[in-house]
Protein backbone atom coordinates (compact mmCIF):
# COMPACT_ATOMS: atom_id res chain seq x y z
CA UNK A 1 0.00 0.00 0.00
CA UNK A 2 0.90 3.53 -0.61
CA UNK A 3 0.33 6.60 0.97
CA UNK A 4 0.66 10.24 -0.66
CA UNK A 5 0.29 13.15 2.10
CA UNK A 6 -0.29 16.50 0.52
CA UNK A 7 -1.37 20.10 1.50
CA UNK A 8 -4.68 21.23 1.35
CA UNK A 9 -4.55 23.91 -1.52
CA UNK A 10 -7.64 26.09 -0.46
CA UNK A 11 -5.61 27.72 2.14
CA UNK A 12 -7.69 29.69 5.62
CA UNK A 13 -10.19 32.21 5.55
CA UNK A 14 -9.92 34.62 8.17
CA UNK A 15 -13.50 36.06 9.03
CA UNK A 16 -12.43 40.01 10.33
CA UNK A 17 -16.21 41.88 10.42
CA UNK A 18 -19.32 39.90 11.26
CA UNK A 19 -22.50 40.51 8.60
CA UNK A 20 -24.65 43.09 10.08
CA UNK A 21 -27.15 41.96 12.82
CA UNK A 22 -30.77 41.22 11.53
CA UNK A 23 -33.30 43.46 12.28
CA UNK A 24 -36.34 41.53 14.40
CA UNK A 25 -39.27 42.08 12.53
CA UNK A 26 -39.93 44.79 9.62
CA UNK A 27 -42.79 46.30 11.09
CA UNK A 28 -41.97 50.32 11.55
CA UNK A 29 -38.87 49.74 10.34
CA UNK A 30 -36.68 52.11 8.03
CA UNK A 31 -36.04 50.62 4.66
CA UNK A 32 -33.18 51.71 2.39
CA UNK A 33 -31.74 50.59 -1.55
CA UNK A 34 -28.76 50.95 -3.33
CA UNK A 35 -28.58 50.26 -6.58
CA UNK A 36 -26.47 49.79 -9.11
CA UNK A 37 -28.97 50.75 -12.18
CA UNK A 38 -27.88 47.21 -13.65
CA UNK A 39 -29.75 44.26 -14.67
CA UNK A 40 -33.05 45.01 -14.66
CA UNK A 41 -32.55 46.68 -11.27
CA UNK A 42 -35.08 49.98 -12.57
CA UNK A 43 -38.02 47.01 -12.54
CA UNK A 44 -36.87 44.56 -10.08
CA UNK A 45 -36.11 47.32 -7.30
CA UNK A 46 -39.53 49.21 -7.25
CA UNK A 47 -41.70 45.84 -7.97
CA UNK A 48 -39.96 45.14 -4.19
CA UNK A 49 -40.21 48.21 -2.89
CA UNK A 50 -44.34 48.29 -3.15
CA UNK A 51 -44.30 44.52 -2.33
CA UNK A 52 -42.68 45.31 1.18
CA UNK A 53 -45.20 48.40 1.44
CA UNK A 54 -48.08 46.31 0.87
CA UNK A 55 -47.53 43.74 3.10
CA UNK A 56 -45.58 45.97 5.89
CA UNK A 57 -48.26 48.37 6.68
CA UNK A 58 -46.60 51.34 8.46
CA UNK A 59 -43.03 50.67 7.30
CA UNK A 60 -40.74 52.91 5.54
CA UNK A 61 -39.22 52.74 2.37
CA UNK A 62 -37.03 55.24 0.71
CA UNK A 63 -36.90 55.77 -2.66
CA UNK A 64 -34.75 53.45 -4.98
CA UNK A 65 -32.56 56.44 -6.06
CA UNK A 66 -32.32 57.82 -2.67
CA UNK A 67 -28.72 57.10 -2.44
CA UNK A 68 -26.30 57.45 -5.42
CA UNK A 69 -26.81 54.61 -7.86
CA UNK A 70 -24.59 52.86 -10.14
CA UNK A 71 -21.21 50.53 -10.04
CA UNK A 72 -19.09 53.47 -9.91
CA UNK A 73 -19.98 55.18 -6.95
CA UNK A 74 -22.39 52.21 -4.93
CA UNK A 75 -18.99 50.74 -2.99
CA UNK A 76 -17.94 54.09 -1.90
CA UNK A 77 -17.16 55.34 1.53
CA UNK A 78 -19.38 58.25 0.47
CA UNK A 79 -22.09 56.23 -0.15
CA UNK A 80 -21.82 54.40 2.82
CA UNK A 81 -21.97 57.43 5.11
CA UNK A 82 -24.56 58.91 3.42
CA UNK A 83 -26.28 55.48 4.13
CA UNK A 84 -25.53 55.18 7.72
CA UNK A 85 -26.50 59.11 8.00
CA UNK A 86 -30.09 58.23 6.74
CA UNK A 87 -31.33 56.09 9.56
CA UNK A 88 -32.48 52.91 7.74
CA UNK A 89 -32.55 49.59 10.10
CA UNK A 90 -31.68 47.83 6.49
CA UNK A 91 -30.52 47.99 3.20
CA UNK A 92 -30.81 45.59 -0.09
CA UNK A 93 -28.13 45.83 -2.28
CA UNK A 94 -28.87 45.07 -6.69
CA UNK A 95 -28.63 44.06 -8.71
CA UNK A 96 -25.55 40.92 -9.76
CA UNK A 97 -25.78 38.56 -12.50
CA UNK B 1 -22.56 34.95 -6.20
CA UNK B 2 -20.76 32.33 -4.01
CA UNK B 3 -17.69 34.38 -1.68
CA UNK B 4 -18.88 37.91 -3.26
CA UNK B 5 -17.54 39.79 0.20
CA UNK B 6 -15.23 37.15 1.46
CA UNK B 7 -12.89 39.07 0.21
CA UNK B 8 -13.27 41.99 2.35
CA UNK B 9 -13.11 40.34 5.42
CA UNK B 10 -16.57 39.23 5.79
CA UNK B 11 -17.53 35.60 5.98
CA UNK B 12 -17.85 33.84 2.62
CA UNK B 13 -21.37 33.57 2.76
CA UNK B 14 -24.08 36.60 2.95
CA UNK B 15 -28.04 36.90 2.47
CA UNK B 16 -28.33 36.77 -1.00
CA UNK B 17 -31.32 35.55 -3.39
CA UNK B 18 -30.49 34.46 -6.44
CA UNK B 19 -32.45 33.79 -9.82
CA UNK B 20 -31.45 32.68 -13.16
CA UNK B 21 -29.86 34.50 -15.67
CA UNK B 22 -32.54 35.17 -17.57
CA UNK B 23 -34.63 37.23 -15.40
CA UNK B 24 -31.92 39.82 -15.17
CA UNK B 25 -32.42 40.64 -19.01
CA UNK B 26 -34.10 43.11 -21.29
CA UNK B 27 -38.31 42.57 -21.22
CA UNK B 28 -37.78 39.52 -18.64
CA UNK B 29 -40.47 38.36 -16.84
CA UNK B 30 -39.56 39.37 -13.24
CA UNK B 31 -42.58 38.28 -11.39
CA UNK B 32 -40.27 35.43 -9.75
CA UNK B 33 -39.76 38.72 -7.49
CA UNK B 34 -42.92 38.52 -6.35
CA UNK B 35 -43.73 34.80 -5.55
CA UNK B 36 -40.44 34.41 -3.72
CA UNK B 37 -40.40 37.56 -2.08
CA UNK B 38 -40.23 35.82 1.61
CA UNK B 39 -36.56 35.18 1.00
CA UNK B 40 -35.92 38.60 0.57
CA UNK B 41 -38.06 39.15 4.29
CA UNK B 42 -35.95 36.59 5.46
CA UNK B 43 -32.73 37.75 4.20
CA UNK B 44 -33.57 41.18 5.93
CA UNK B 45 -34.69 39.07 9.84
CA UNK B 46 -34.11 35.64 9.88
CA UNK B 47 -30.79 35.10 8.00
CA UNK B 48 -27.46 33.87 9.95
CA UNK B 49 -24.04 33.08 8.60
CA UNK B 50 -22.81 29.77 8.98
CA UNK B 51 -19.22 31.16 9.12
CA UNK B 52 -17.83 31.37 13.06
CA UNK B 53 -16.48 34.67 13.79
CA UNK B 54 -12.84 33.44 13.09
CA UNK B 55 -13.17 31.59 10.12
CA UNK B 56 -11.97 28.58 8.67
CA UNK B 57 -8.99 27.36 10.17
CA UNK B 58 -5.73 25.83 8.38
CA UNK B 59 -6.68 22.85 6.82
CA UNK B 60 -4.99 19.25 7.61
CA UNK B 61 -2.69 17.84 5.66
CA UNK B 62 -4.66 15.05 3.34
CA UNK B 63 -4.24 11.05 3.02
CA UNK B 64 -4.66 9.44 0.27
CA UNK B 65 -4.22 5.30 -0.13
CA UNK B 66 -3.26 3.50 -3.47
CA UNK B 67 -2.23 -0.02 -3.93
CA UNK B 68 0.30 1.21 -6.14
CA UNK B 69 2.25 4.52 -6.84
CA UNK B 70 0.17 4.92 -9.85
CA UNK B 71 -3.41 3.82 -8.04
CA UNK B 72 -1.83 6.69 -5.32
CA UNK B 73 -1.50 9.37 -7.50
CA UNK B 74 -4.36 8.95 -9.46
CA UNK B 75 -6.71 8.87 -6.29
CA UNK B 76 -5.07 12.08 -5.14
CA UNK B 77 -5.80 13.87 -8.68
CA UNK B 78 -8.95 12.82 -8.37
CA UNK B 79 -9.53 13.81 -4.36
CA UNK B 80 -8.40 17.06 -6.06
CA UNK B 81 -10.48 17.32 -9.19
CA UNK B 82 -13.61 16.14 -6.42
CA UNK B 83 -12.73 18.86 -4.26
CA UNK B 84 -12.75 21.70 -7.22
CA UNK B 85 -8.59 22.07 -6.53
CA UNK B 86 -7.81 21.36 -10.01
CA UNK B 87 -7.82 22.30 -13.47
CA UNK B 88 -8.52 19.03 -15.47
CA UNK B 89 -4.96 18.35 -16.43
CA UNK B 90 -2.98 16.38 -14.25
CA UNK B 91 -2.05 17.56 -10.71
CA UNK B 92 1.36 16.87 -8.97
CA UNK B 93 0.27 16.24 -4.95
CA UNK B 94 1.89 18.68 -3.03
CA UNK B 95 3.46 16.45 -1.14
CA UNK B 96 5.49 17.88 2.05
CA UNK B 97 8.55 17.20 0.76
CA UNK B 98 8.11 18.51 -3.04
CA UNK B 99 6.70 21.35 -1.25
CA UNK B 100 9.47 22.15 0.99
CA UNK B 101 11.88 21.45 -2.38
CA UNK B 102 10.12 24.38 -3.63
CA UNK B 103 10.24 26.58 -0.94
CA UNK B 104 14.22 26.66 -1.59
CA UNK B 105 13.57 29.63 -4.22
CA UNK B 106 12.88 32.15 -1.14
CA UNK B 107 14.73 33.23 1.66
CA UNK B 108 11.69 34.38 3.11
CA UNK B 109 9.20 32.56 6.09
CA UNK B 110 6.88 30.30 4.50
CA UNK B 111 4.24 31.71 6.60
CA UNK B 112 4.76 35.17 5.51
CA UNK B 113 1.40 36.80 4.31
CA UNK B 114 0.64 38.60 1.01
CA UNK B 115 -2.39 39.26 1.17
CA UNK B 116 -5.88 37.77 0.65
CA UNK B 117 -6.97 36.03 -3.28
CA UNK B 118 -10.23 38.15 -3.96
CA UNK B 119 -12.94 37.20 -4.26
CA UNK B 120 -12.90 34.37 -1.50
CA UNK B 121 -10.59 35.52 0.70
CA UNK B 122 -8.64 32.92 1.08
CA UNK B 123 -5.17 33.78 3.23
CA UNK B 124 -2.57 33.86 0.54
CA UNK B 125 0.75 33.00 2.20
CA UNK B 126 4.62 31.96 0.56
CA UNK B 127 3.64 28.69 1.12
CA UNK B 128 0.35 28.80 -0.62
CA UNK B 129 2.39 29.85 -3.64
CA UNK B 130 4.94 27.20 -3.08
CA UNK B 131 1.99 24.73 -2.83
CA UNK B 132 0.25 25.87 -6.17
CA UNK B 133 3.58 25.60 -8.10
CA UNK B 134 4.08 22.34 -6.61
CA UNK B 135 1.00 21.35 -7.70
CA UNK B 136 1.72 23.13 -11.96
CA UNK B 137 4.79 20.87 -12.28
CA UNK B 138 6.71 23.66 -10.90
CA UNK B 139 10.64 24.08 -9.61
CA UNK B 140 11.85 26.11 -6.85
CA UNK B 141 13.53 28.80 -8.97
CA UNK B 142 10.25 29.79 -10.32
CA UNK B 143 9.18 30.44 -7.09
CA UNK B 144 10.75 34.28 -6.81
CA UNK B 145 9.10 35.24 -10.00
CA UNK B 146 5.21 33.59 -9.03
CA UNK B 147 5.70 35.54 -5.83
CA UNK B 148 6.23 38.86 -7.12
CA UNK B 149 3.42 38.03 -9.61
CA UNK B 150 1.17 37.48 -6.22
CA UNK B 151 2.07 40.17 -4.75
CA UNK B 152 1.70 42.67 -8.14
CA UNK B 153 -2.01 40.26 -8.02
CA UNK B 154 -3.51 41.06 -4.99
CA UNK B 155 -2.33 45.05 -4.93
CA UNK B 156 -5.69 47.32 -5.14
CA UNK B 157 -4.06 48.92 -8.41
CA UNK B 158 -3.88 45.91 -10.65
CA UNK B 159 -8.13 45.84 -10.06
CA UNK B 160 -7.61 41.98 -9.73
CA UNK B 161 -10.70 42.13 -7.18
CA UNK B 162 -13.33 43.19 -9.96
CA UNK B 163 -11.43 41.24 -12.57
CA UNK B 164 -11.46 37.66 -10.74
CA UNK B 165 -15.50 37.75 -10.73
CA UNK B 166 -16.75 39.17 -14.10
CA UNK B 167 -17.88 38.32 -17.07
CA UNK B 168 -15.14 39.83 -19.59
CA UNK B 169 -12.60 36.95 -19.24
CA UNK B 170 -9.58 38.86 -18.11
CA UNK B 171 -6.28 36.51 -17.52
CA UNK B 172 -3.34 38.18 -16.16
CA UNK B 173 -0.44 38.93 -18.48
CA UNK B 174 2.84 39.11 -16.64
CA UNK B 175 5.96 40.36 -18.66
CA UNK B 176 9.13 39.36 -17.07
CA UNK B 177 12.32 41.56 -17.46
CA UNK B 178 15.62 40.90 -16.25
CA UNK B 179 18.88 38.08 -16.39
CA UNK B 180 16.21 36.17 -14.42
CA UNK B 181 14.14 35.13 -17.33
CA UNK B 182 16.35 33.55 -19.43
CA UNK B 183 17.90 32.08 -16.28
CA UNK B 184 15.27 30.34 -15.60
CA UNK B 185 14.18 29.29 -18.87
CA UNK B 186 11.55 31.73 -19.13
CA UNK B 187 10.48 32.22 -23.32
CA UNK B 188 10.70 35.31 -24.69
CA UNK B 189 11.30 33.79 -28.82
CA UNK B 190 9.37 31.42 -30.45
CA UNK B 191 5.95 30.12 -29.19
CA UNK B 192 6.80 32.29 -25.98
CA UNK B 193 2.84 31.88 -25.14
CA UNK B 194 2.54 28.35 -25.96
CA UNK B 195 3.96 25.11 -24.36
CA UNK B 196 7.77 24.95 -24.64
CA UNK B 197 9.39 21.96 -23.33
CA UNK B 198 12.72 23.83 -23.66
CA UNK B 199 11.39 26.47 -21.89
CA UNK B 200 8.54 25.48 -19.88
CA UNK B 201 8.69 27.87 -16.92
CA UNK B 202 6.18 30.16 -18.26
CA UNK B 203 3.35 27.66 -18.28
CA UNK B 204 4.12 26.40 -14.35
CA UNK B 205 4.13 29.79 -12.97
CA UNK B 206 1.45 30.71 -14.88
CA UNK B 207 -0.71 27.52 -13.94
CA UNK B 208 0.79 27.69 -10.90
CA UNK B 209 -0.95 32.15 -10.75
CA UNK B 210 -4.52 30.33 -12.19
CA UNK B 211 -4.80 27.71 -9.45
CA UNK B 212 -4.38 30.53 -7.08
CA UNK B 213 -6.80 32.34 -8.35
CA UNK B 214 -9.19 29.47 -8.20
CA UNK B 215 -8.17 27.09 -5.08
CA UNK B 216 -7.49 30.38 -2.56
CA UNK B 217 -9.83 33.26 -4.53
CA UNK B 218 -12.88 31.04 -5.25
CA UNK B 219 -12.39 32.00 -9.04
CA UNK B 220 -14.46 28.90 -10.40
CA UNK B 221 -16.18 28.83 -13.16
CA UNK B 222 -20.01 29.76 -12.91
CA UNK B 223 -19.72 30.42 -9.24
CA UNK B 224 -16.76 32.62 -8.12
CA UNK B 225 -16.57 34.03 -11.71
CA UNK B 226 -18.79 34.67 -14.64
CA UNK B 227 -15.86 34.48 -17.05
CA UNK B 228 -18.14 33.48 -20.16
CA UNK B 229 -15.56 31.99 -21.87
CA UNK B 230 -12.07 32.39 -19.67
CA UNK B 231 -9.49 32.08 -22.60
CA UNK B 232 -6.20 31.57 -21.93
CA UNK B 233 -6.88 30.54 -18.43
CA UNK B 234 -5.09 27.23 -18.05
CA UNK B 235 -1.59 28.54 -17.88
CA UNK B 236 -2.23 32.69 -18.05
CA UNK B 237 0.45 34.47 -19.78
CA UNK B 238 4.05 34.35 -18.46
CA UNK B 239 7.07 35.36 -21.20
CA UNK B 240 10.01 37.31 -20.63
CA UNK B 241 11.05 40.30 -22.75
CA UNK B 242 13.68 39.60 -25.34
CA UNK B 243 15.93 41.70 -23.88
CA UNK B 244 18.70 40.53 -25.95
CA UNK B 245 17.16 41.85 -29.18
CA UNK B 246 16.21 45.14 -27.81
CA UNK B 247 17.59 47.64 -30.22
CA UNK B 248 20.00 49.92 -29.00
CA UNK B 249 18.10 52.93 -27.16
CA UNK B 250 14.72 51.19 -26.37
CA UNK B 251 14.23 50.45 -23.07
CA UNK B 252 13.53 47.66 -21.14
CA UNK B 253 8.99 47.18 -20.53
CA UNK B 254 9.99 47.37 -16.79
CA UNK B 255 12.49 50.28 -16.55
CA UNK B 256 9.61 52.36 -18.81
CA UNK B 257 6.43 51.90 -17.41
CA UNK B 258 8.13 50.92 -13.78
CA UNK B 259 11.29 52.50 -13.41
CA UNK B 260 13.16 49.27 -12.54
CA UNK B 261 17.14 49.78 -13.35
CA UNK B 262 17.90 48.17 -16.65
CA UNK B 263 19.12 45.08 -15.50
CA UNK B 264 16.80 44.32 -12.92
CA UNK B 265 14.89 41.04 -12.25
CA UNK B 266 11.15 42.56 -12.65
CA UNK B 267 7.97 41.52 -13.30
CA UNK B 268 4.86 43.47 -14.93
CA UNK B 269 1.30 42.44 -14.03
CA UNK B 270 -1.45 43.46 -16.32
CA UNK B 271 -4.74 42.16 -17.64
CA UNK B 272 -5.70 41.12 -21.09
CA UNK B 273 -9.40 39.97 -22.48
CA UNK B 274 -8.09 38.98 -26.37
CA UNK B 275 -5.30 37.31 -28.25
CA UNK B 276 -5.00 38.36 -31.62
CA UNK B 277 -2.06 37.33 -33.78
CA UNK B 278 -1.54 40.42 -36.62
CA UNK B 279 0.17 39.73 -39.67
CA UNK B 280 2.09 43.10 -40.34
CA UNK B 281 4.67 41.65 -42.96
CA UNK B 282 4.59 43.13 -46.47
CA UNK B 283 3.55 40.77 -49.55
CA UNK B 284 5.17 42.06 -52.49
CA UNK B 285 8.34 44.90 -53.61
CA UNK B 286 7.58 47.34 -50.70
CA UNK B 287 10.85 49.19 -49.16
CA UNK B 288 11.29 49.14 -45.60
CA UNK B 289 10.27 52.28 -44.97
CA UNK B 290 6.90 51.23 -46.72
CA UNK B 291 6.40 47.49 -45.18
CA UNK B 292 6.98 48.85 -41.57
CA UNK B 293 4.41 52.02 -41.79
CA UNK B 294 2.17 49.38 -43.81
CA UNK B 295 2.41 46.91 -40.75
CA UNK B 296 2.02 49.67 -38.20
CA UNK B 297 -1.25 50.48 -39.96
CA UNK B 298 -2.21 47.22 -40.02
CA UNK B 299 -1.83 46.84 -36.07
CA UNK B 300 -3.66 50.28 -35.54
CA UNK B 301 -6.51 48.49 -37.39
CA UNK B 302 -6.58 45.81 -35.08
CA UNK B 303 -7.00 48.21 -31.88
CA UNK B 304 -9.45 50.35 -32.98
CA UNK B 305 -12.06 48.48 -31.39
CA UNK B 306 -15.11 49.00 -28.77
CA UNK B 307 -13.64 47.31 -25.86
CA UNK B 308 -15.54 48.47 -23.57
CA UNK B 309 -13.99 46.50 -20.61
CA UNK B 310 -11.11 48.59 -21.50
CA UNK B 311 -12.56 51.37 -20.20
CA UNK B 312 -11.26 50.13 -16.77
CA UNK B 313 -7.72 50.72 -17.70
CA UNK B 314 -8.70 54.11 -20.30
CA UNK B 315 -7.19 56.92 -17.50
CA UNK B 316 -4.11 54.69 -15.58
CA UNK B 317 -3.89 50.75 -17.04
CA UNK B 318 -3.68 50.04 -20.67
CA UNK B 319 -5.30 49.60 -23.88
CA UNK B 320 -3.30 46.23 -24.57
CA UNK B 321 0.27 44.66 -24.36
CA UNK B 322 1.98 44.35 -28.33
CA UNK B 323 4.72 42.27 -29.06
CA UNK B 324 6.87 42.92 -31.37
CA UNK B 325 9.65 40.12 -32.78
CA UNK B 326 13.07 41.65 -32.43
CA UNK B 327 13.80 41.52 -36.22
CA UNK B 328 11.17 43.65 -36.56
CA UNK B 329 12.23 45.93 -33.66
CA UNK B 330 15.54 46.36 -35.20
CA UNK B 331 14.65 46.62 -38.52
CA UNK B 332 12.23 49.68 -37.36
CA UNK B 333 14.92 51.13 -34.89
CA UNK B 334 16.85 51.15 -38.06
CA UNK B 335 14.39 53.51 -39.57
CA UNK B 336 13.86 56.17 -36.56
CA UNK B 337 10.98 53.92 -34.95
CA UNK B 338 11.29 53.88 -31.06
CA UNK B 339 9.18 52.60 -28.56
CA UNK B 340 7.65 56.15 -27.93
CA UNK B 341 6.76 56.44 -31.58
CA UNK B 342 5.25 53.51 -32.01
CA UNK B 343 2.89 54.81 -28.83
CA UNK B 344 2.38 57.67 -30.25
CA UNK B 345 1.71 56.47 -34.02
CA UNK B 346 -1.00 53.59 -32.48
CA UNK B 347 -2.87 56.27 -30.20
CA UNK B 348 -3.27 58.35 -33.04
CA UNK B 349 -4.61 55.90 -35.41
CA UNK B 350 -6.37 53.49 -33.46
CA UNK B 351 -9.01 56.13 -32.51
CA UNK B 352 -12.61 55.93 -33.30
CA UNK B 353 -15.17 57.77 -34.31
CA UNK B 354 -17.81 59.11 -32.78
CA UNK B 355 -20.26 57.57 -35.34
CA UNK B 356 -19.24 54.44 -34.90
CA UNK B 357 -19.22 54.61 -30.80
CA UNK B 358 -22.96 55.70 -31.31
CA UNK B 359 -24.18 53.11 -33.64
CA UNK B 360 -22.26 50.37 -31.12
CA UNK B 361 -24.15 51.83 -27.93
CA UNK B 362 -20.56 52.94 -26.91
CA UNK B 363 -21.50 55.80 -25.25
CA UNK B 364 -23.94 54.81 -22.62
CA UNK B 365 -20.67 52.46 -21.06
CA UNK B 366 -18.62 55.92 -21.44
CA UNK B 367 -21.42 58.15 -19.96
CA UNK B 368 -21.65 55.32 -16.70
CA UNK B 369 -17.88 55.04 -16.24
CA UNK B 370 -16.44 55.71 -12.41
CA UNK B 371 -13.47 57.85 -13.89
CA UNK B 372 -14.72 61.71 -14.94
CA UNK B 373 -11.42 60.99 -17.68
CA UNK B 374 -13.28 58.44 -19.43
CA UNK B 375 -16.87 60.39 -19.18
CA UNK B 376 -15.44 63.31 -20.13
CA UNK B 377 -13.72 61.40 -23.28
CA UNK B 378 -16.94 61.02 -25.28
CA UNK B 379 -16.43 64.90 -26.71
CA UNK B 380 -13.52 63.83 -28.32
CA UNK B 381 -13.94 62.60 -31.66
CA UNK B 382 -12.47 60.47 -32.95
CA UNK B 383 -12.40 58.95 -29.52
CA UNK B 384 -8.95 57.94 -28.69
CA UNK B 385 -9.19 53.97 -27.16
CA UNK B 386 -7.16 54.97 -24.07
CA UNK B 387 -6.06 58.45 -22.36
CA UNK B 388 -2.49 58.92 -23.29
CA UNK B 389 -0.04 57.22 -25.62
CA UNK B 390 1.93 56.09 -23.14
CA UNK B 391 -0.39 53.46 -21.96
CA UNK B 392 0.21 51.02 -24.41
CA UNK B 393 2.52 48.64 -23.34
CA UNK B 394 5.12 47.85 -25.88
CA UNK B 395 7.51 44.92 -25.14
CA UNK B 396 9.60 43.02 -27.87
CA UNK B 397 9.40 39.28 -27.87
CA UNK B 398 8.28 36.51 -30.28
CA UNK B 399 10.61 34.50 -32.53
CA UNK B 400 12.85 35.73 -34.90
CA UNK B 401 10.53 36.21 -37.36
CA UNK B 402 9.18 39.39 -39.27
CA UNK B 403 5.58 38.70 -40.55
CA UNK B 404 3.66 38.88 -37.39
CA UNK B 405 2.83 40.64 -34.00
CA UNK B 406 0.80 39.94 -31.21
CA UNK B 407 -1.79 42.03 -29.45
CA UNK B 408 -3.04 41.22 -26.12
CA UNK B 409 -6.14 43.61 -25.73
CA UNK B 410 -6.25 45.04 -22.04
CA UNK B 411 -9.26 44.87 -19.41
CA UNK B 412 -5.91 46.23 -16.97
CA UNK B 413 -7.59 48.73 -14.41
CA UNK B 414 -3.62 48.88 -13.97
CA UNK B 415 0.17 47.75 -14.48
CA UNK B 416 1.58 46.66 -11.65
CA UNK B 417 5.46 46.31 -11.55
CA UNK B 418 7.14 44.16 -8.58
CA UNK B 419 10.72 43.72 -8.03
CA UNK B 420 12.02 39.94 -8.27
CA UNK B 421 13.81 38.83 -4.90
CA UNK B 422 16.18 36.06 -5.32
CA UNK B 423 17.93 34.27 -2.05
CA UNK B 424 21.38 33.77 -1.70
CA UNK B 425 21.87 30.21 -3.10
CA UNK B 426 19.75 30.94 -6.53
CA UNK B 427 22.73 29.71 -8.47
CA UNK B 428 22.51 26.29 -6.54
CA UNK B 429 18.89 26.13 -7.68
CA UNK B 430 20.35 27.09 -11.55
CA UNK B 431 22.80 24.13 -11.03
CA UNK B 432 20.24 21.53 -9.99
CA UNK B 433 18.11 22.40 -12.90
CA UNK B 434 21.04 22.15 -15.34
CA UNK B 435 21.49 18.57 -13.61
CA UNK B 436 17.90 17.97 -13.90
CA UNK B 437 16.64 19.20 -17.42
CA UNK B 438 20.09 19.62 -19.31
CA UNK B 439 21.67 22.52 -20.59
CA UNK B 440 20.13 25.28 -21.44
Amino acid sequence: MVTLEFHDPSGAIEVKQAHAPRVRALAGKRIGFVSNEQWQAYRMLPLLKTLIETDFPGIEVLPIDAFPQGNAVIGSEETAALVKASGVDAVIIGNAA
Amino acid sequence: MTNAVAGLGLAPDAAMVTFPIEMFLPGSDISPVQTRKREFYDGLTAWRSAFAADGAGEAPMIRVEGASVEDAFARANNLMLANRWGDGLPLWPPTRQRVDWILGGTAQPRRRPLGTFPPRGGVTTIESCAIALAMAGGRPEYLPVLVAAIEAFLDPESGSAQLQAASGSAFPVVIVNGPIGAAIRLNAGFGCLGPDPQRPAGASIGRALRLLQQNLGGALPGIGTMANYGGLRYTNVVFAEDEANLPAGWAPHGTERHGFAAGTSSISLAFANGATNIRRRGAKKETPEEDALQGMYRMADFMRTPNMPGLAGYEHGTPGVLMLPGVVAQTMAGLGWTKASIREFLWEHSRISAEHLRRAGCPAWIEIDASKVVRESIDLDPWPITASPDNFIIVVAGGGHPTNSYWLQGYSPGVVGRAIELPAAFDRLLADAERDLGPR
